[in-house]
């Protein structure tokens, strides 16, 4: 096993509960903490999978402080209720505003961002050659490839600043070169600082685990309406946390098969 | 040739041109033909038409009704986007709501209210433009406002935008281009109503003032003419209003299309 520590709490979720006609999510419990290995600054990447329509995107609304829980709450750092804003999110169509090119969009949020204060070209200028977008600075949204609006959304949220960055199904409608460099993507933001937290919510579930420390199954019970959280399983412990070319392993892949038992 | 007639088939700017330009032709041969009587055949009609081009009374009326039909627009995009931006606070909610149902009322029975009310016949006219064009410029911009993506917000919010920041960038800054939108489909309403109102007080002339004095004296000739300048004006006001709005915003005319 990886040498490792799993320091203070820097998100936690209690007792969630999402109800509109029908119970859609219910005790979801789950903690993350800041995971220190020595040497390296490295943040944590957790993955929350689940079949389709069971729940997942109301899951991150509610985590990221977009929606109120029907009961439950979620704090970060010192018992912190999390509120809109404090955490990045990237929706599942990378969504951009229309009306601003990238570099205004950029803008915006390095704005937000008070440690960037008189730095902003400066640092966007960097971002957009780190993650191939300097030619496309001066463009709006509607003329780039997934992928591009998919690196644009990233840098948004990483210029803004939060710790936390959510994702919503990163990995949908993107072809398998697209796929792998998102994944590097997800690897460089994820080492770019130790608090830098993660959260992937999806239901492609081999590259979510590929690239996560921790998974949580969220699925539903027989006998009980609505979607919780069925198992945590530690990606450290297995030792399948931080390998290169995990997905050849055998573990890894019984590991898949166990999480795809649990759906 | 048989793709015209087929459903949703796309066809090329060149069979397009042909084909409108044959409509035109079978419409005006129709009308030569089949036209009888009192009504005036095209080719009275295009004579009529070019004989008020070359007239300086055509020329002093459209002046008139342009500069009344922009001064009434301006007003009301005004009172439009003042009450459109406030009415997502639930104050004035009800407010624009009532502007909205506003377009069931008739200017008609309004005129003698707004007569006490303005001063002269131009305020008349002006304030009567404006009511008739308001409701529809709100009705139009809470739609737009009603149909805004919820990931906007959203957007705003994981940026750390408050209420007021959101409401800035989503529906002031990220709706104008939509602003010019509803100016450009409006704009024909306010052209339609301007005929009308200057009726109400024909001292200051203006091409209603002008259709009037034709259709009193059964210069149904001159009357056709006249709508077909009526009409062409329209047609390059929409045509300007919609160059505009993608020379002001770039993003409203852009394709889905993949940066090379």
């Amino acid at each position: 096993m990886t040498e490792h520590v799993k320091a203070e709490v820097v998100l936690q979720a209690t007792n969630l509960q999402l109800t509109y006609d029908r119970p859609i999510l219910r005790d979801i419990n789950f903690c993350i903490r800041n995971i220190v290995r020595p040497g390296l600054s490295q943040g944590q990447v957790v993955s929350l999978v689940g079949r389709s329509g069971i729940g997942k995107t109301q899951l991150i609304k509610i985590v990221s402080g977009l929606q109120q829980p029907t009961a439950g709450r979620v704090t970060i750092y010192n018992n912190k209720p999390v509120k809109a804003g404090d955490m990045g999110v990237i929706f599942q169509n990378y969504y951009l505003f229309e009306w601003r090119t990238v570099y205004q969009s950029l803008m915006l949020a390095a704005k937000k961002n008070s440690k960037l204060f008189a730095m902003e070209k400066q640092i966007i200028e960097q971002y957009a050659e780190q993650f191939q977008l300097t030619g496309h600075l001066n463009l709006y949204p509607q003329q780039l490839s997934g992928g591009q609006r998919q690196r644009v959304s990233i840098i948004q949220q990483l210029l803004k600043g939060s710790d936390f960055i959510l994702l919503d199904e990163p990995f949908s409608g993107l072809d398998v070169c697209m796929l792998d460099k998102a994944v590097a993507l997800l690897q460089q933001v994820s080492l770019s600082d130790e608090l830098k937290t993660l959260i992937i919510v999806s239901h492609d579930i081999e590259t979510s685990v590929a690239i996560s420390d921790t998974v949580y199954i969220l699925g539903a019970e027989p006998g009980k309406a609505g979607a919780t959280i069925k198992k945590e399983i530690d990606l450290i412990e297995r030792d399948l946390a931080w390998v290169k070319d995990i997905r050849r392993e055998k573990r890894f892949l019984e590991t898949i098969e166990e999480i795809k038992r649990e759906l | 040739m048989k793709k015209i007639f087929q459903p949703f088939a796309t066809i090329n700017r060149q069979t397009i041109l042909t084909m409108v330009a044959m409509q035109v032709v079978i419409t005006l041969m129709l009308w030569h033909t089949l036209c009888t009587g009192l009504i005036p055949k095209p080719t009275k009609v295009a004579a009529a038409f070019v004989q008020l081009l070359g007239s300086k009374l055509l020329l002093d009326n459209i002046l008139v009704s342009l500069l009344l039909t922009l001064k009434a627009m301006l007003y009301s995009i005004i009172i439009t986007l003042l009450f459109a931006y406030l009415s997502v606070l639930p104050f004035f909610k009800s407010v624009a709501q009532f502007i909205v149902k506003c377009r069931y009322l008739t200017l008609t029975g309004l005129i003698f209210i707004f007569t006490l009310l303005t001063n002269d016949g131009s305020g008349l006219k002006l304030s009567l433009l404006v009511f008739g064009i308001v409701p529809f410029f709100v009705t139009s911009f809470l739609a737009v406002i009603v149909q805004i993506d919820q990931q906007e917000y959203e957007l705003c919010k994981t940026l750390g935008y408050n209420n007021w920041q959101t409401l800035y960038e989503v529906i002031i800054i990220g709706k104008a281009d939509q602003v010019f939108e509803i100016l450009r489909q409006n704009f024909a309403i306010s052209w339609l109503m301007i005929t009308m109102v200057e009726g109400l007080s024909m001292s200051e002339g203006g091409i209603g003032t002008l259709l009037i004095k034709y259709n009193k004296y059964n210069d149904l000739t001159n009357v056709l003419a006249l709508q077909l300048v009526i009409f062409i004006i329209g047609l390059l006001f929409d045509y300007l209003l919609g160059a505009v709005r993608q020379w002001l915003f770039p993003y409203s005319r852009l394709k889905k299309a993949k940066a090379l």
